[in-house]
């Protein structure tokens, strides 16, 4: 990613508006954008769904490999969670190996699924030791308009838990829908203009400073954390945050469950 | 191609395995303006090939040492996102995505007025979201469309349309399995106000009058696709 110029005049207007608890786009401070869900979207994919938040849109593709279980785990499948932000998306995003950017925002993703338990892996296998599907979980941004993160993991767990084992095509038994027990969903605060705000959108990101992600699962058990940027952070504003995602996350996770 | 002579794809009466006649397109719909930061996209949908495409620019072209100091470059890249075919496809270099990036890339630079943008750089980005046969048809009408989109001027839009062989029958417009099967292949890229194309390939047999029956599917496929193309950026639905 090239290396943005942050306008002086961006960040002082941003905390000007933080003053008057204001936002550049005219939402609250815990608001977030416009939200848009649809799953099985991909006629290729074995899972898919896209998550538009604003200007914002990601796509999230599952795929299946057999794979030979590693030997210190016979019986267990493989989960691989990845995430492509291509030029496509936005001007500053170049094309080559993948950025450390784009790597931060697969293995947080990642993290949160994973940790979670929500995919049993040990009903991956297929023959202890010989055969095991890997779950292949691929996430491409479409626009970038700020706060992937979040639009990432959406899209991946909607992927997931409409996703179908493709038995049928590998000659190893019936097609069935991949098991997924959990709703793990991530929420990202930005700090901008001095204080902490939800779903940021690409203008937040570029004259604020650090960021807090939040994984939280069903009975709101922490799965992932993660704190990226130059920035420094209290107790009181992470706690604050907490809150929020725990009452966010609950919201999110409905929609989810209910699609 | 394959050619494979044992499957039957065509029958007697000239009706394909999807229900199409020779002459037929698969279905087609275009959108624009559906990257919202780019300054120009599309999204077109063909079959069950979908194709995303954004471009930015005219900005600056860097390194420096890519600048033009007559006109603008172009800057393509075709892609295949890794859950676009029915085996993942692995991220990252590829001798084929780069060779249909460089004929796209020589397709679009014959019809966009370069001239008009010295020392800039215009960025295409190409990305097959689901692909299922004539990708790189897909991606070029797509990204003409998307410059369109853009407001970069071009002499003319460009329409890609490939036609083949299946059972020595010539036929438009290949699906999944008549590319598979097939016995030959013949994109093109035309301009459909002037009829001059700027992009051919082919690959397989074909006789003198196959060809000459697979380049008329083509430009007769063409005028069909323009009208739809110039309804999406009419603001129409091209449904």
């Amino acid at each position: 990613m090239t290396i943005p110029i942050v306008p002086k005049l961006l960040r002082s207007h941003l905390s000007d508006l933080a003053e008057r608890d204001a936002r550049i786009d005219g939402r609250g401070r815990w608001e977030g954008r416009e939200l848009e869900v649809q799953h099985s979207i991909l006629p290729r994919a074995e899972g898919s769904a896209r998550v538009r938040m604003g200007d914002t849109i990601v796509l999230a593709g599952v795929k299946f490999q057999i794979m030979t279980p590693y030997p210190d785990r016979p019986n267990q499948g493989g989960l691989m969670c990845s995430a492509e932000v291509r030029p496509v998306a936005g001007r500053n995003w170049e094309s080559g190996p993948p950025s450390p950017e784009s790597i931060e925002l697969g293995r947080v993703v990642d993290r949160g699924i994973r940790e979670s338990g929500c995919i049993d892996v040990d009903s991956l296998c297929i023959i202890p030791g010989e055969k095991a599907w890997q779950v292949i979980l691929d996430l491409f941004a479409i626009s970038d308009d700020g706060n992937l993160f979040d639009a990432f993991a959406l899209a991946g767990i909607t992927a997931l838990r409409n996703a179908t084992v493709p038995a049928e095509r590998f000659e190893v038994g019936e097609d069935y829908q991949l098991s997924v027990s959990k709703t793990p969903i991530m929420c990202s605060y930005h700090r901008v203009g001095g204080r902490f705000v939800f779903d940021a959108t690409a203008r937040e990101e570029l004259g604020g400073d650090e960021r807090i992600h939040i994984t939280l699962g069903d009975d709101n058990n922490v799965h992932s954390l993660q704190k990226g940027l130059k920035g420094i952070f209290s107790a009181d504003e992470f706690t604050e945050i907490m809150d929020n995602a725990i009452e966010r996350t609950e919201k999110l996770r409905k929609i989810v469950d209910e699609l | 191609m394959g050619g494979y002579g044992d499957v039957q794809m065509i029958d007697e009466n000239g009706v394909r395995a999807d229900g199409r006649g020779p002459g037929d397109i698969r279905p087609i719909t275009i959108e624009t303006g559906v990257v919202p930061v780019a300054d120009g996209s599309c999204r077109m949908t063909w079959g069950t090939n979908e194709a995303i495409v954004a471009v930015y620019g005219p900005m600056e072209a860097h390194p420096r040492k890519i600048q033009r100091q007559d006109r603008a470059v172009l800057d393509v890249a075709y892609n295949m996102a890794p859950f676009s075919t029915t085996d993942r496809m692995r991220p990252g270099f590829n001798r084929r995505s780069r060779e249909v990036s460089k004929v796209t890339q020589d397709a679009l630079e014959s019809v966009v007025l370069l001239e008009l943008y010295p020392r800039s750089k215009i960025r295409i980005s190409i990305e097959i979201v689901s692909a299922e046969a004539g990708t790189r048809c897909v991606g070029l009408t797509a990204a003409s469309v998307a410059l369109a989109d853009a407001g970069i001027p071009m002499t003319d839009l460009v329409v890609s349309v490939a036609s083949g062989k299946i059972n020595d029958v010539v036929v438009c417009d290949l699906n999944k399995e008549e590319d598979n099967y097939g016995e030959a292949d013949l994109p093109m890229g035309i301009m459909p106000n002037s009829g001059e194309l700027v992009f051919l390939q082919m690959d397989g047999d074909l006789s003198q009058d196959e060809f000459k029956q697979a380049w008329k599917y083509n430009m007769d496929a063409a005028q069909e696709i323009h009208k739809l193309m110039v309804e999406a950026l009419n603001g129409g639905d091209s449904q």
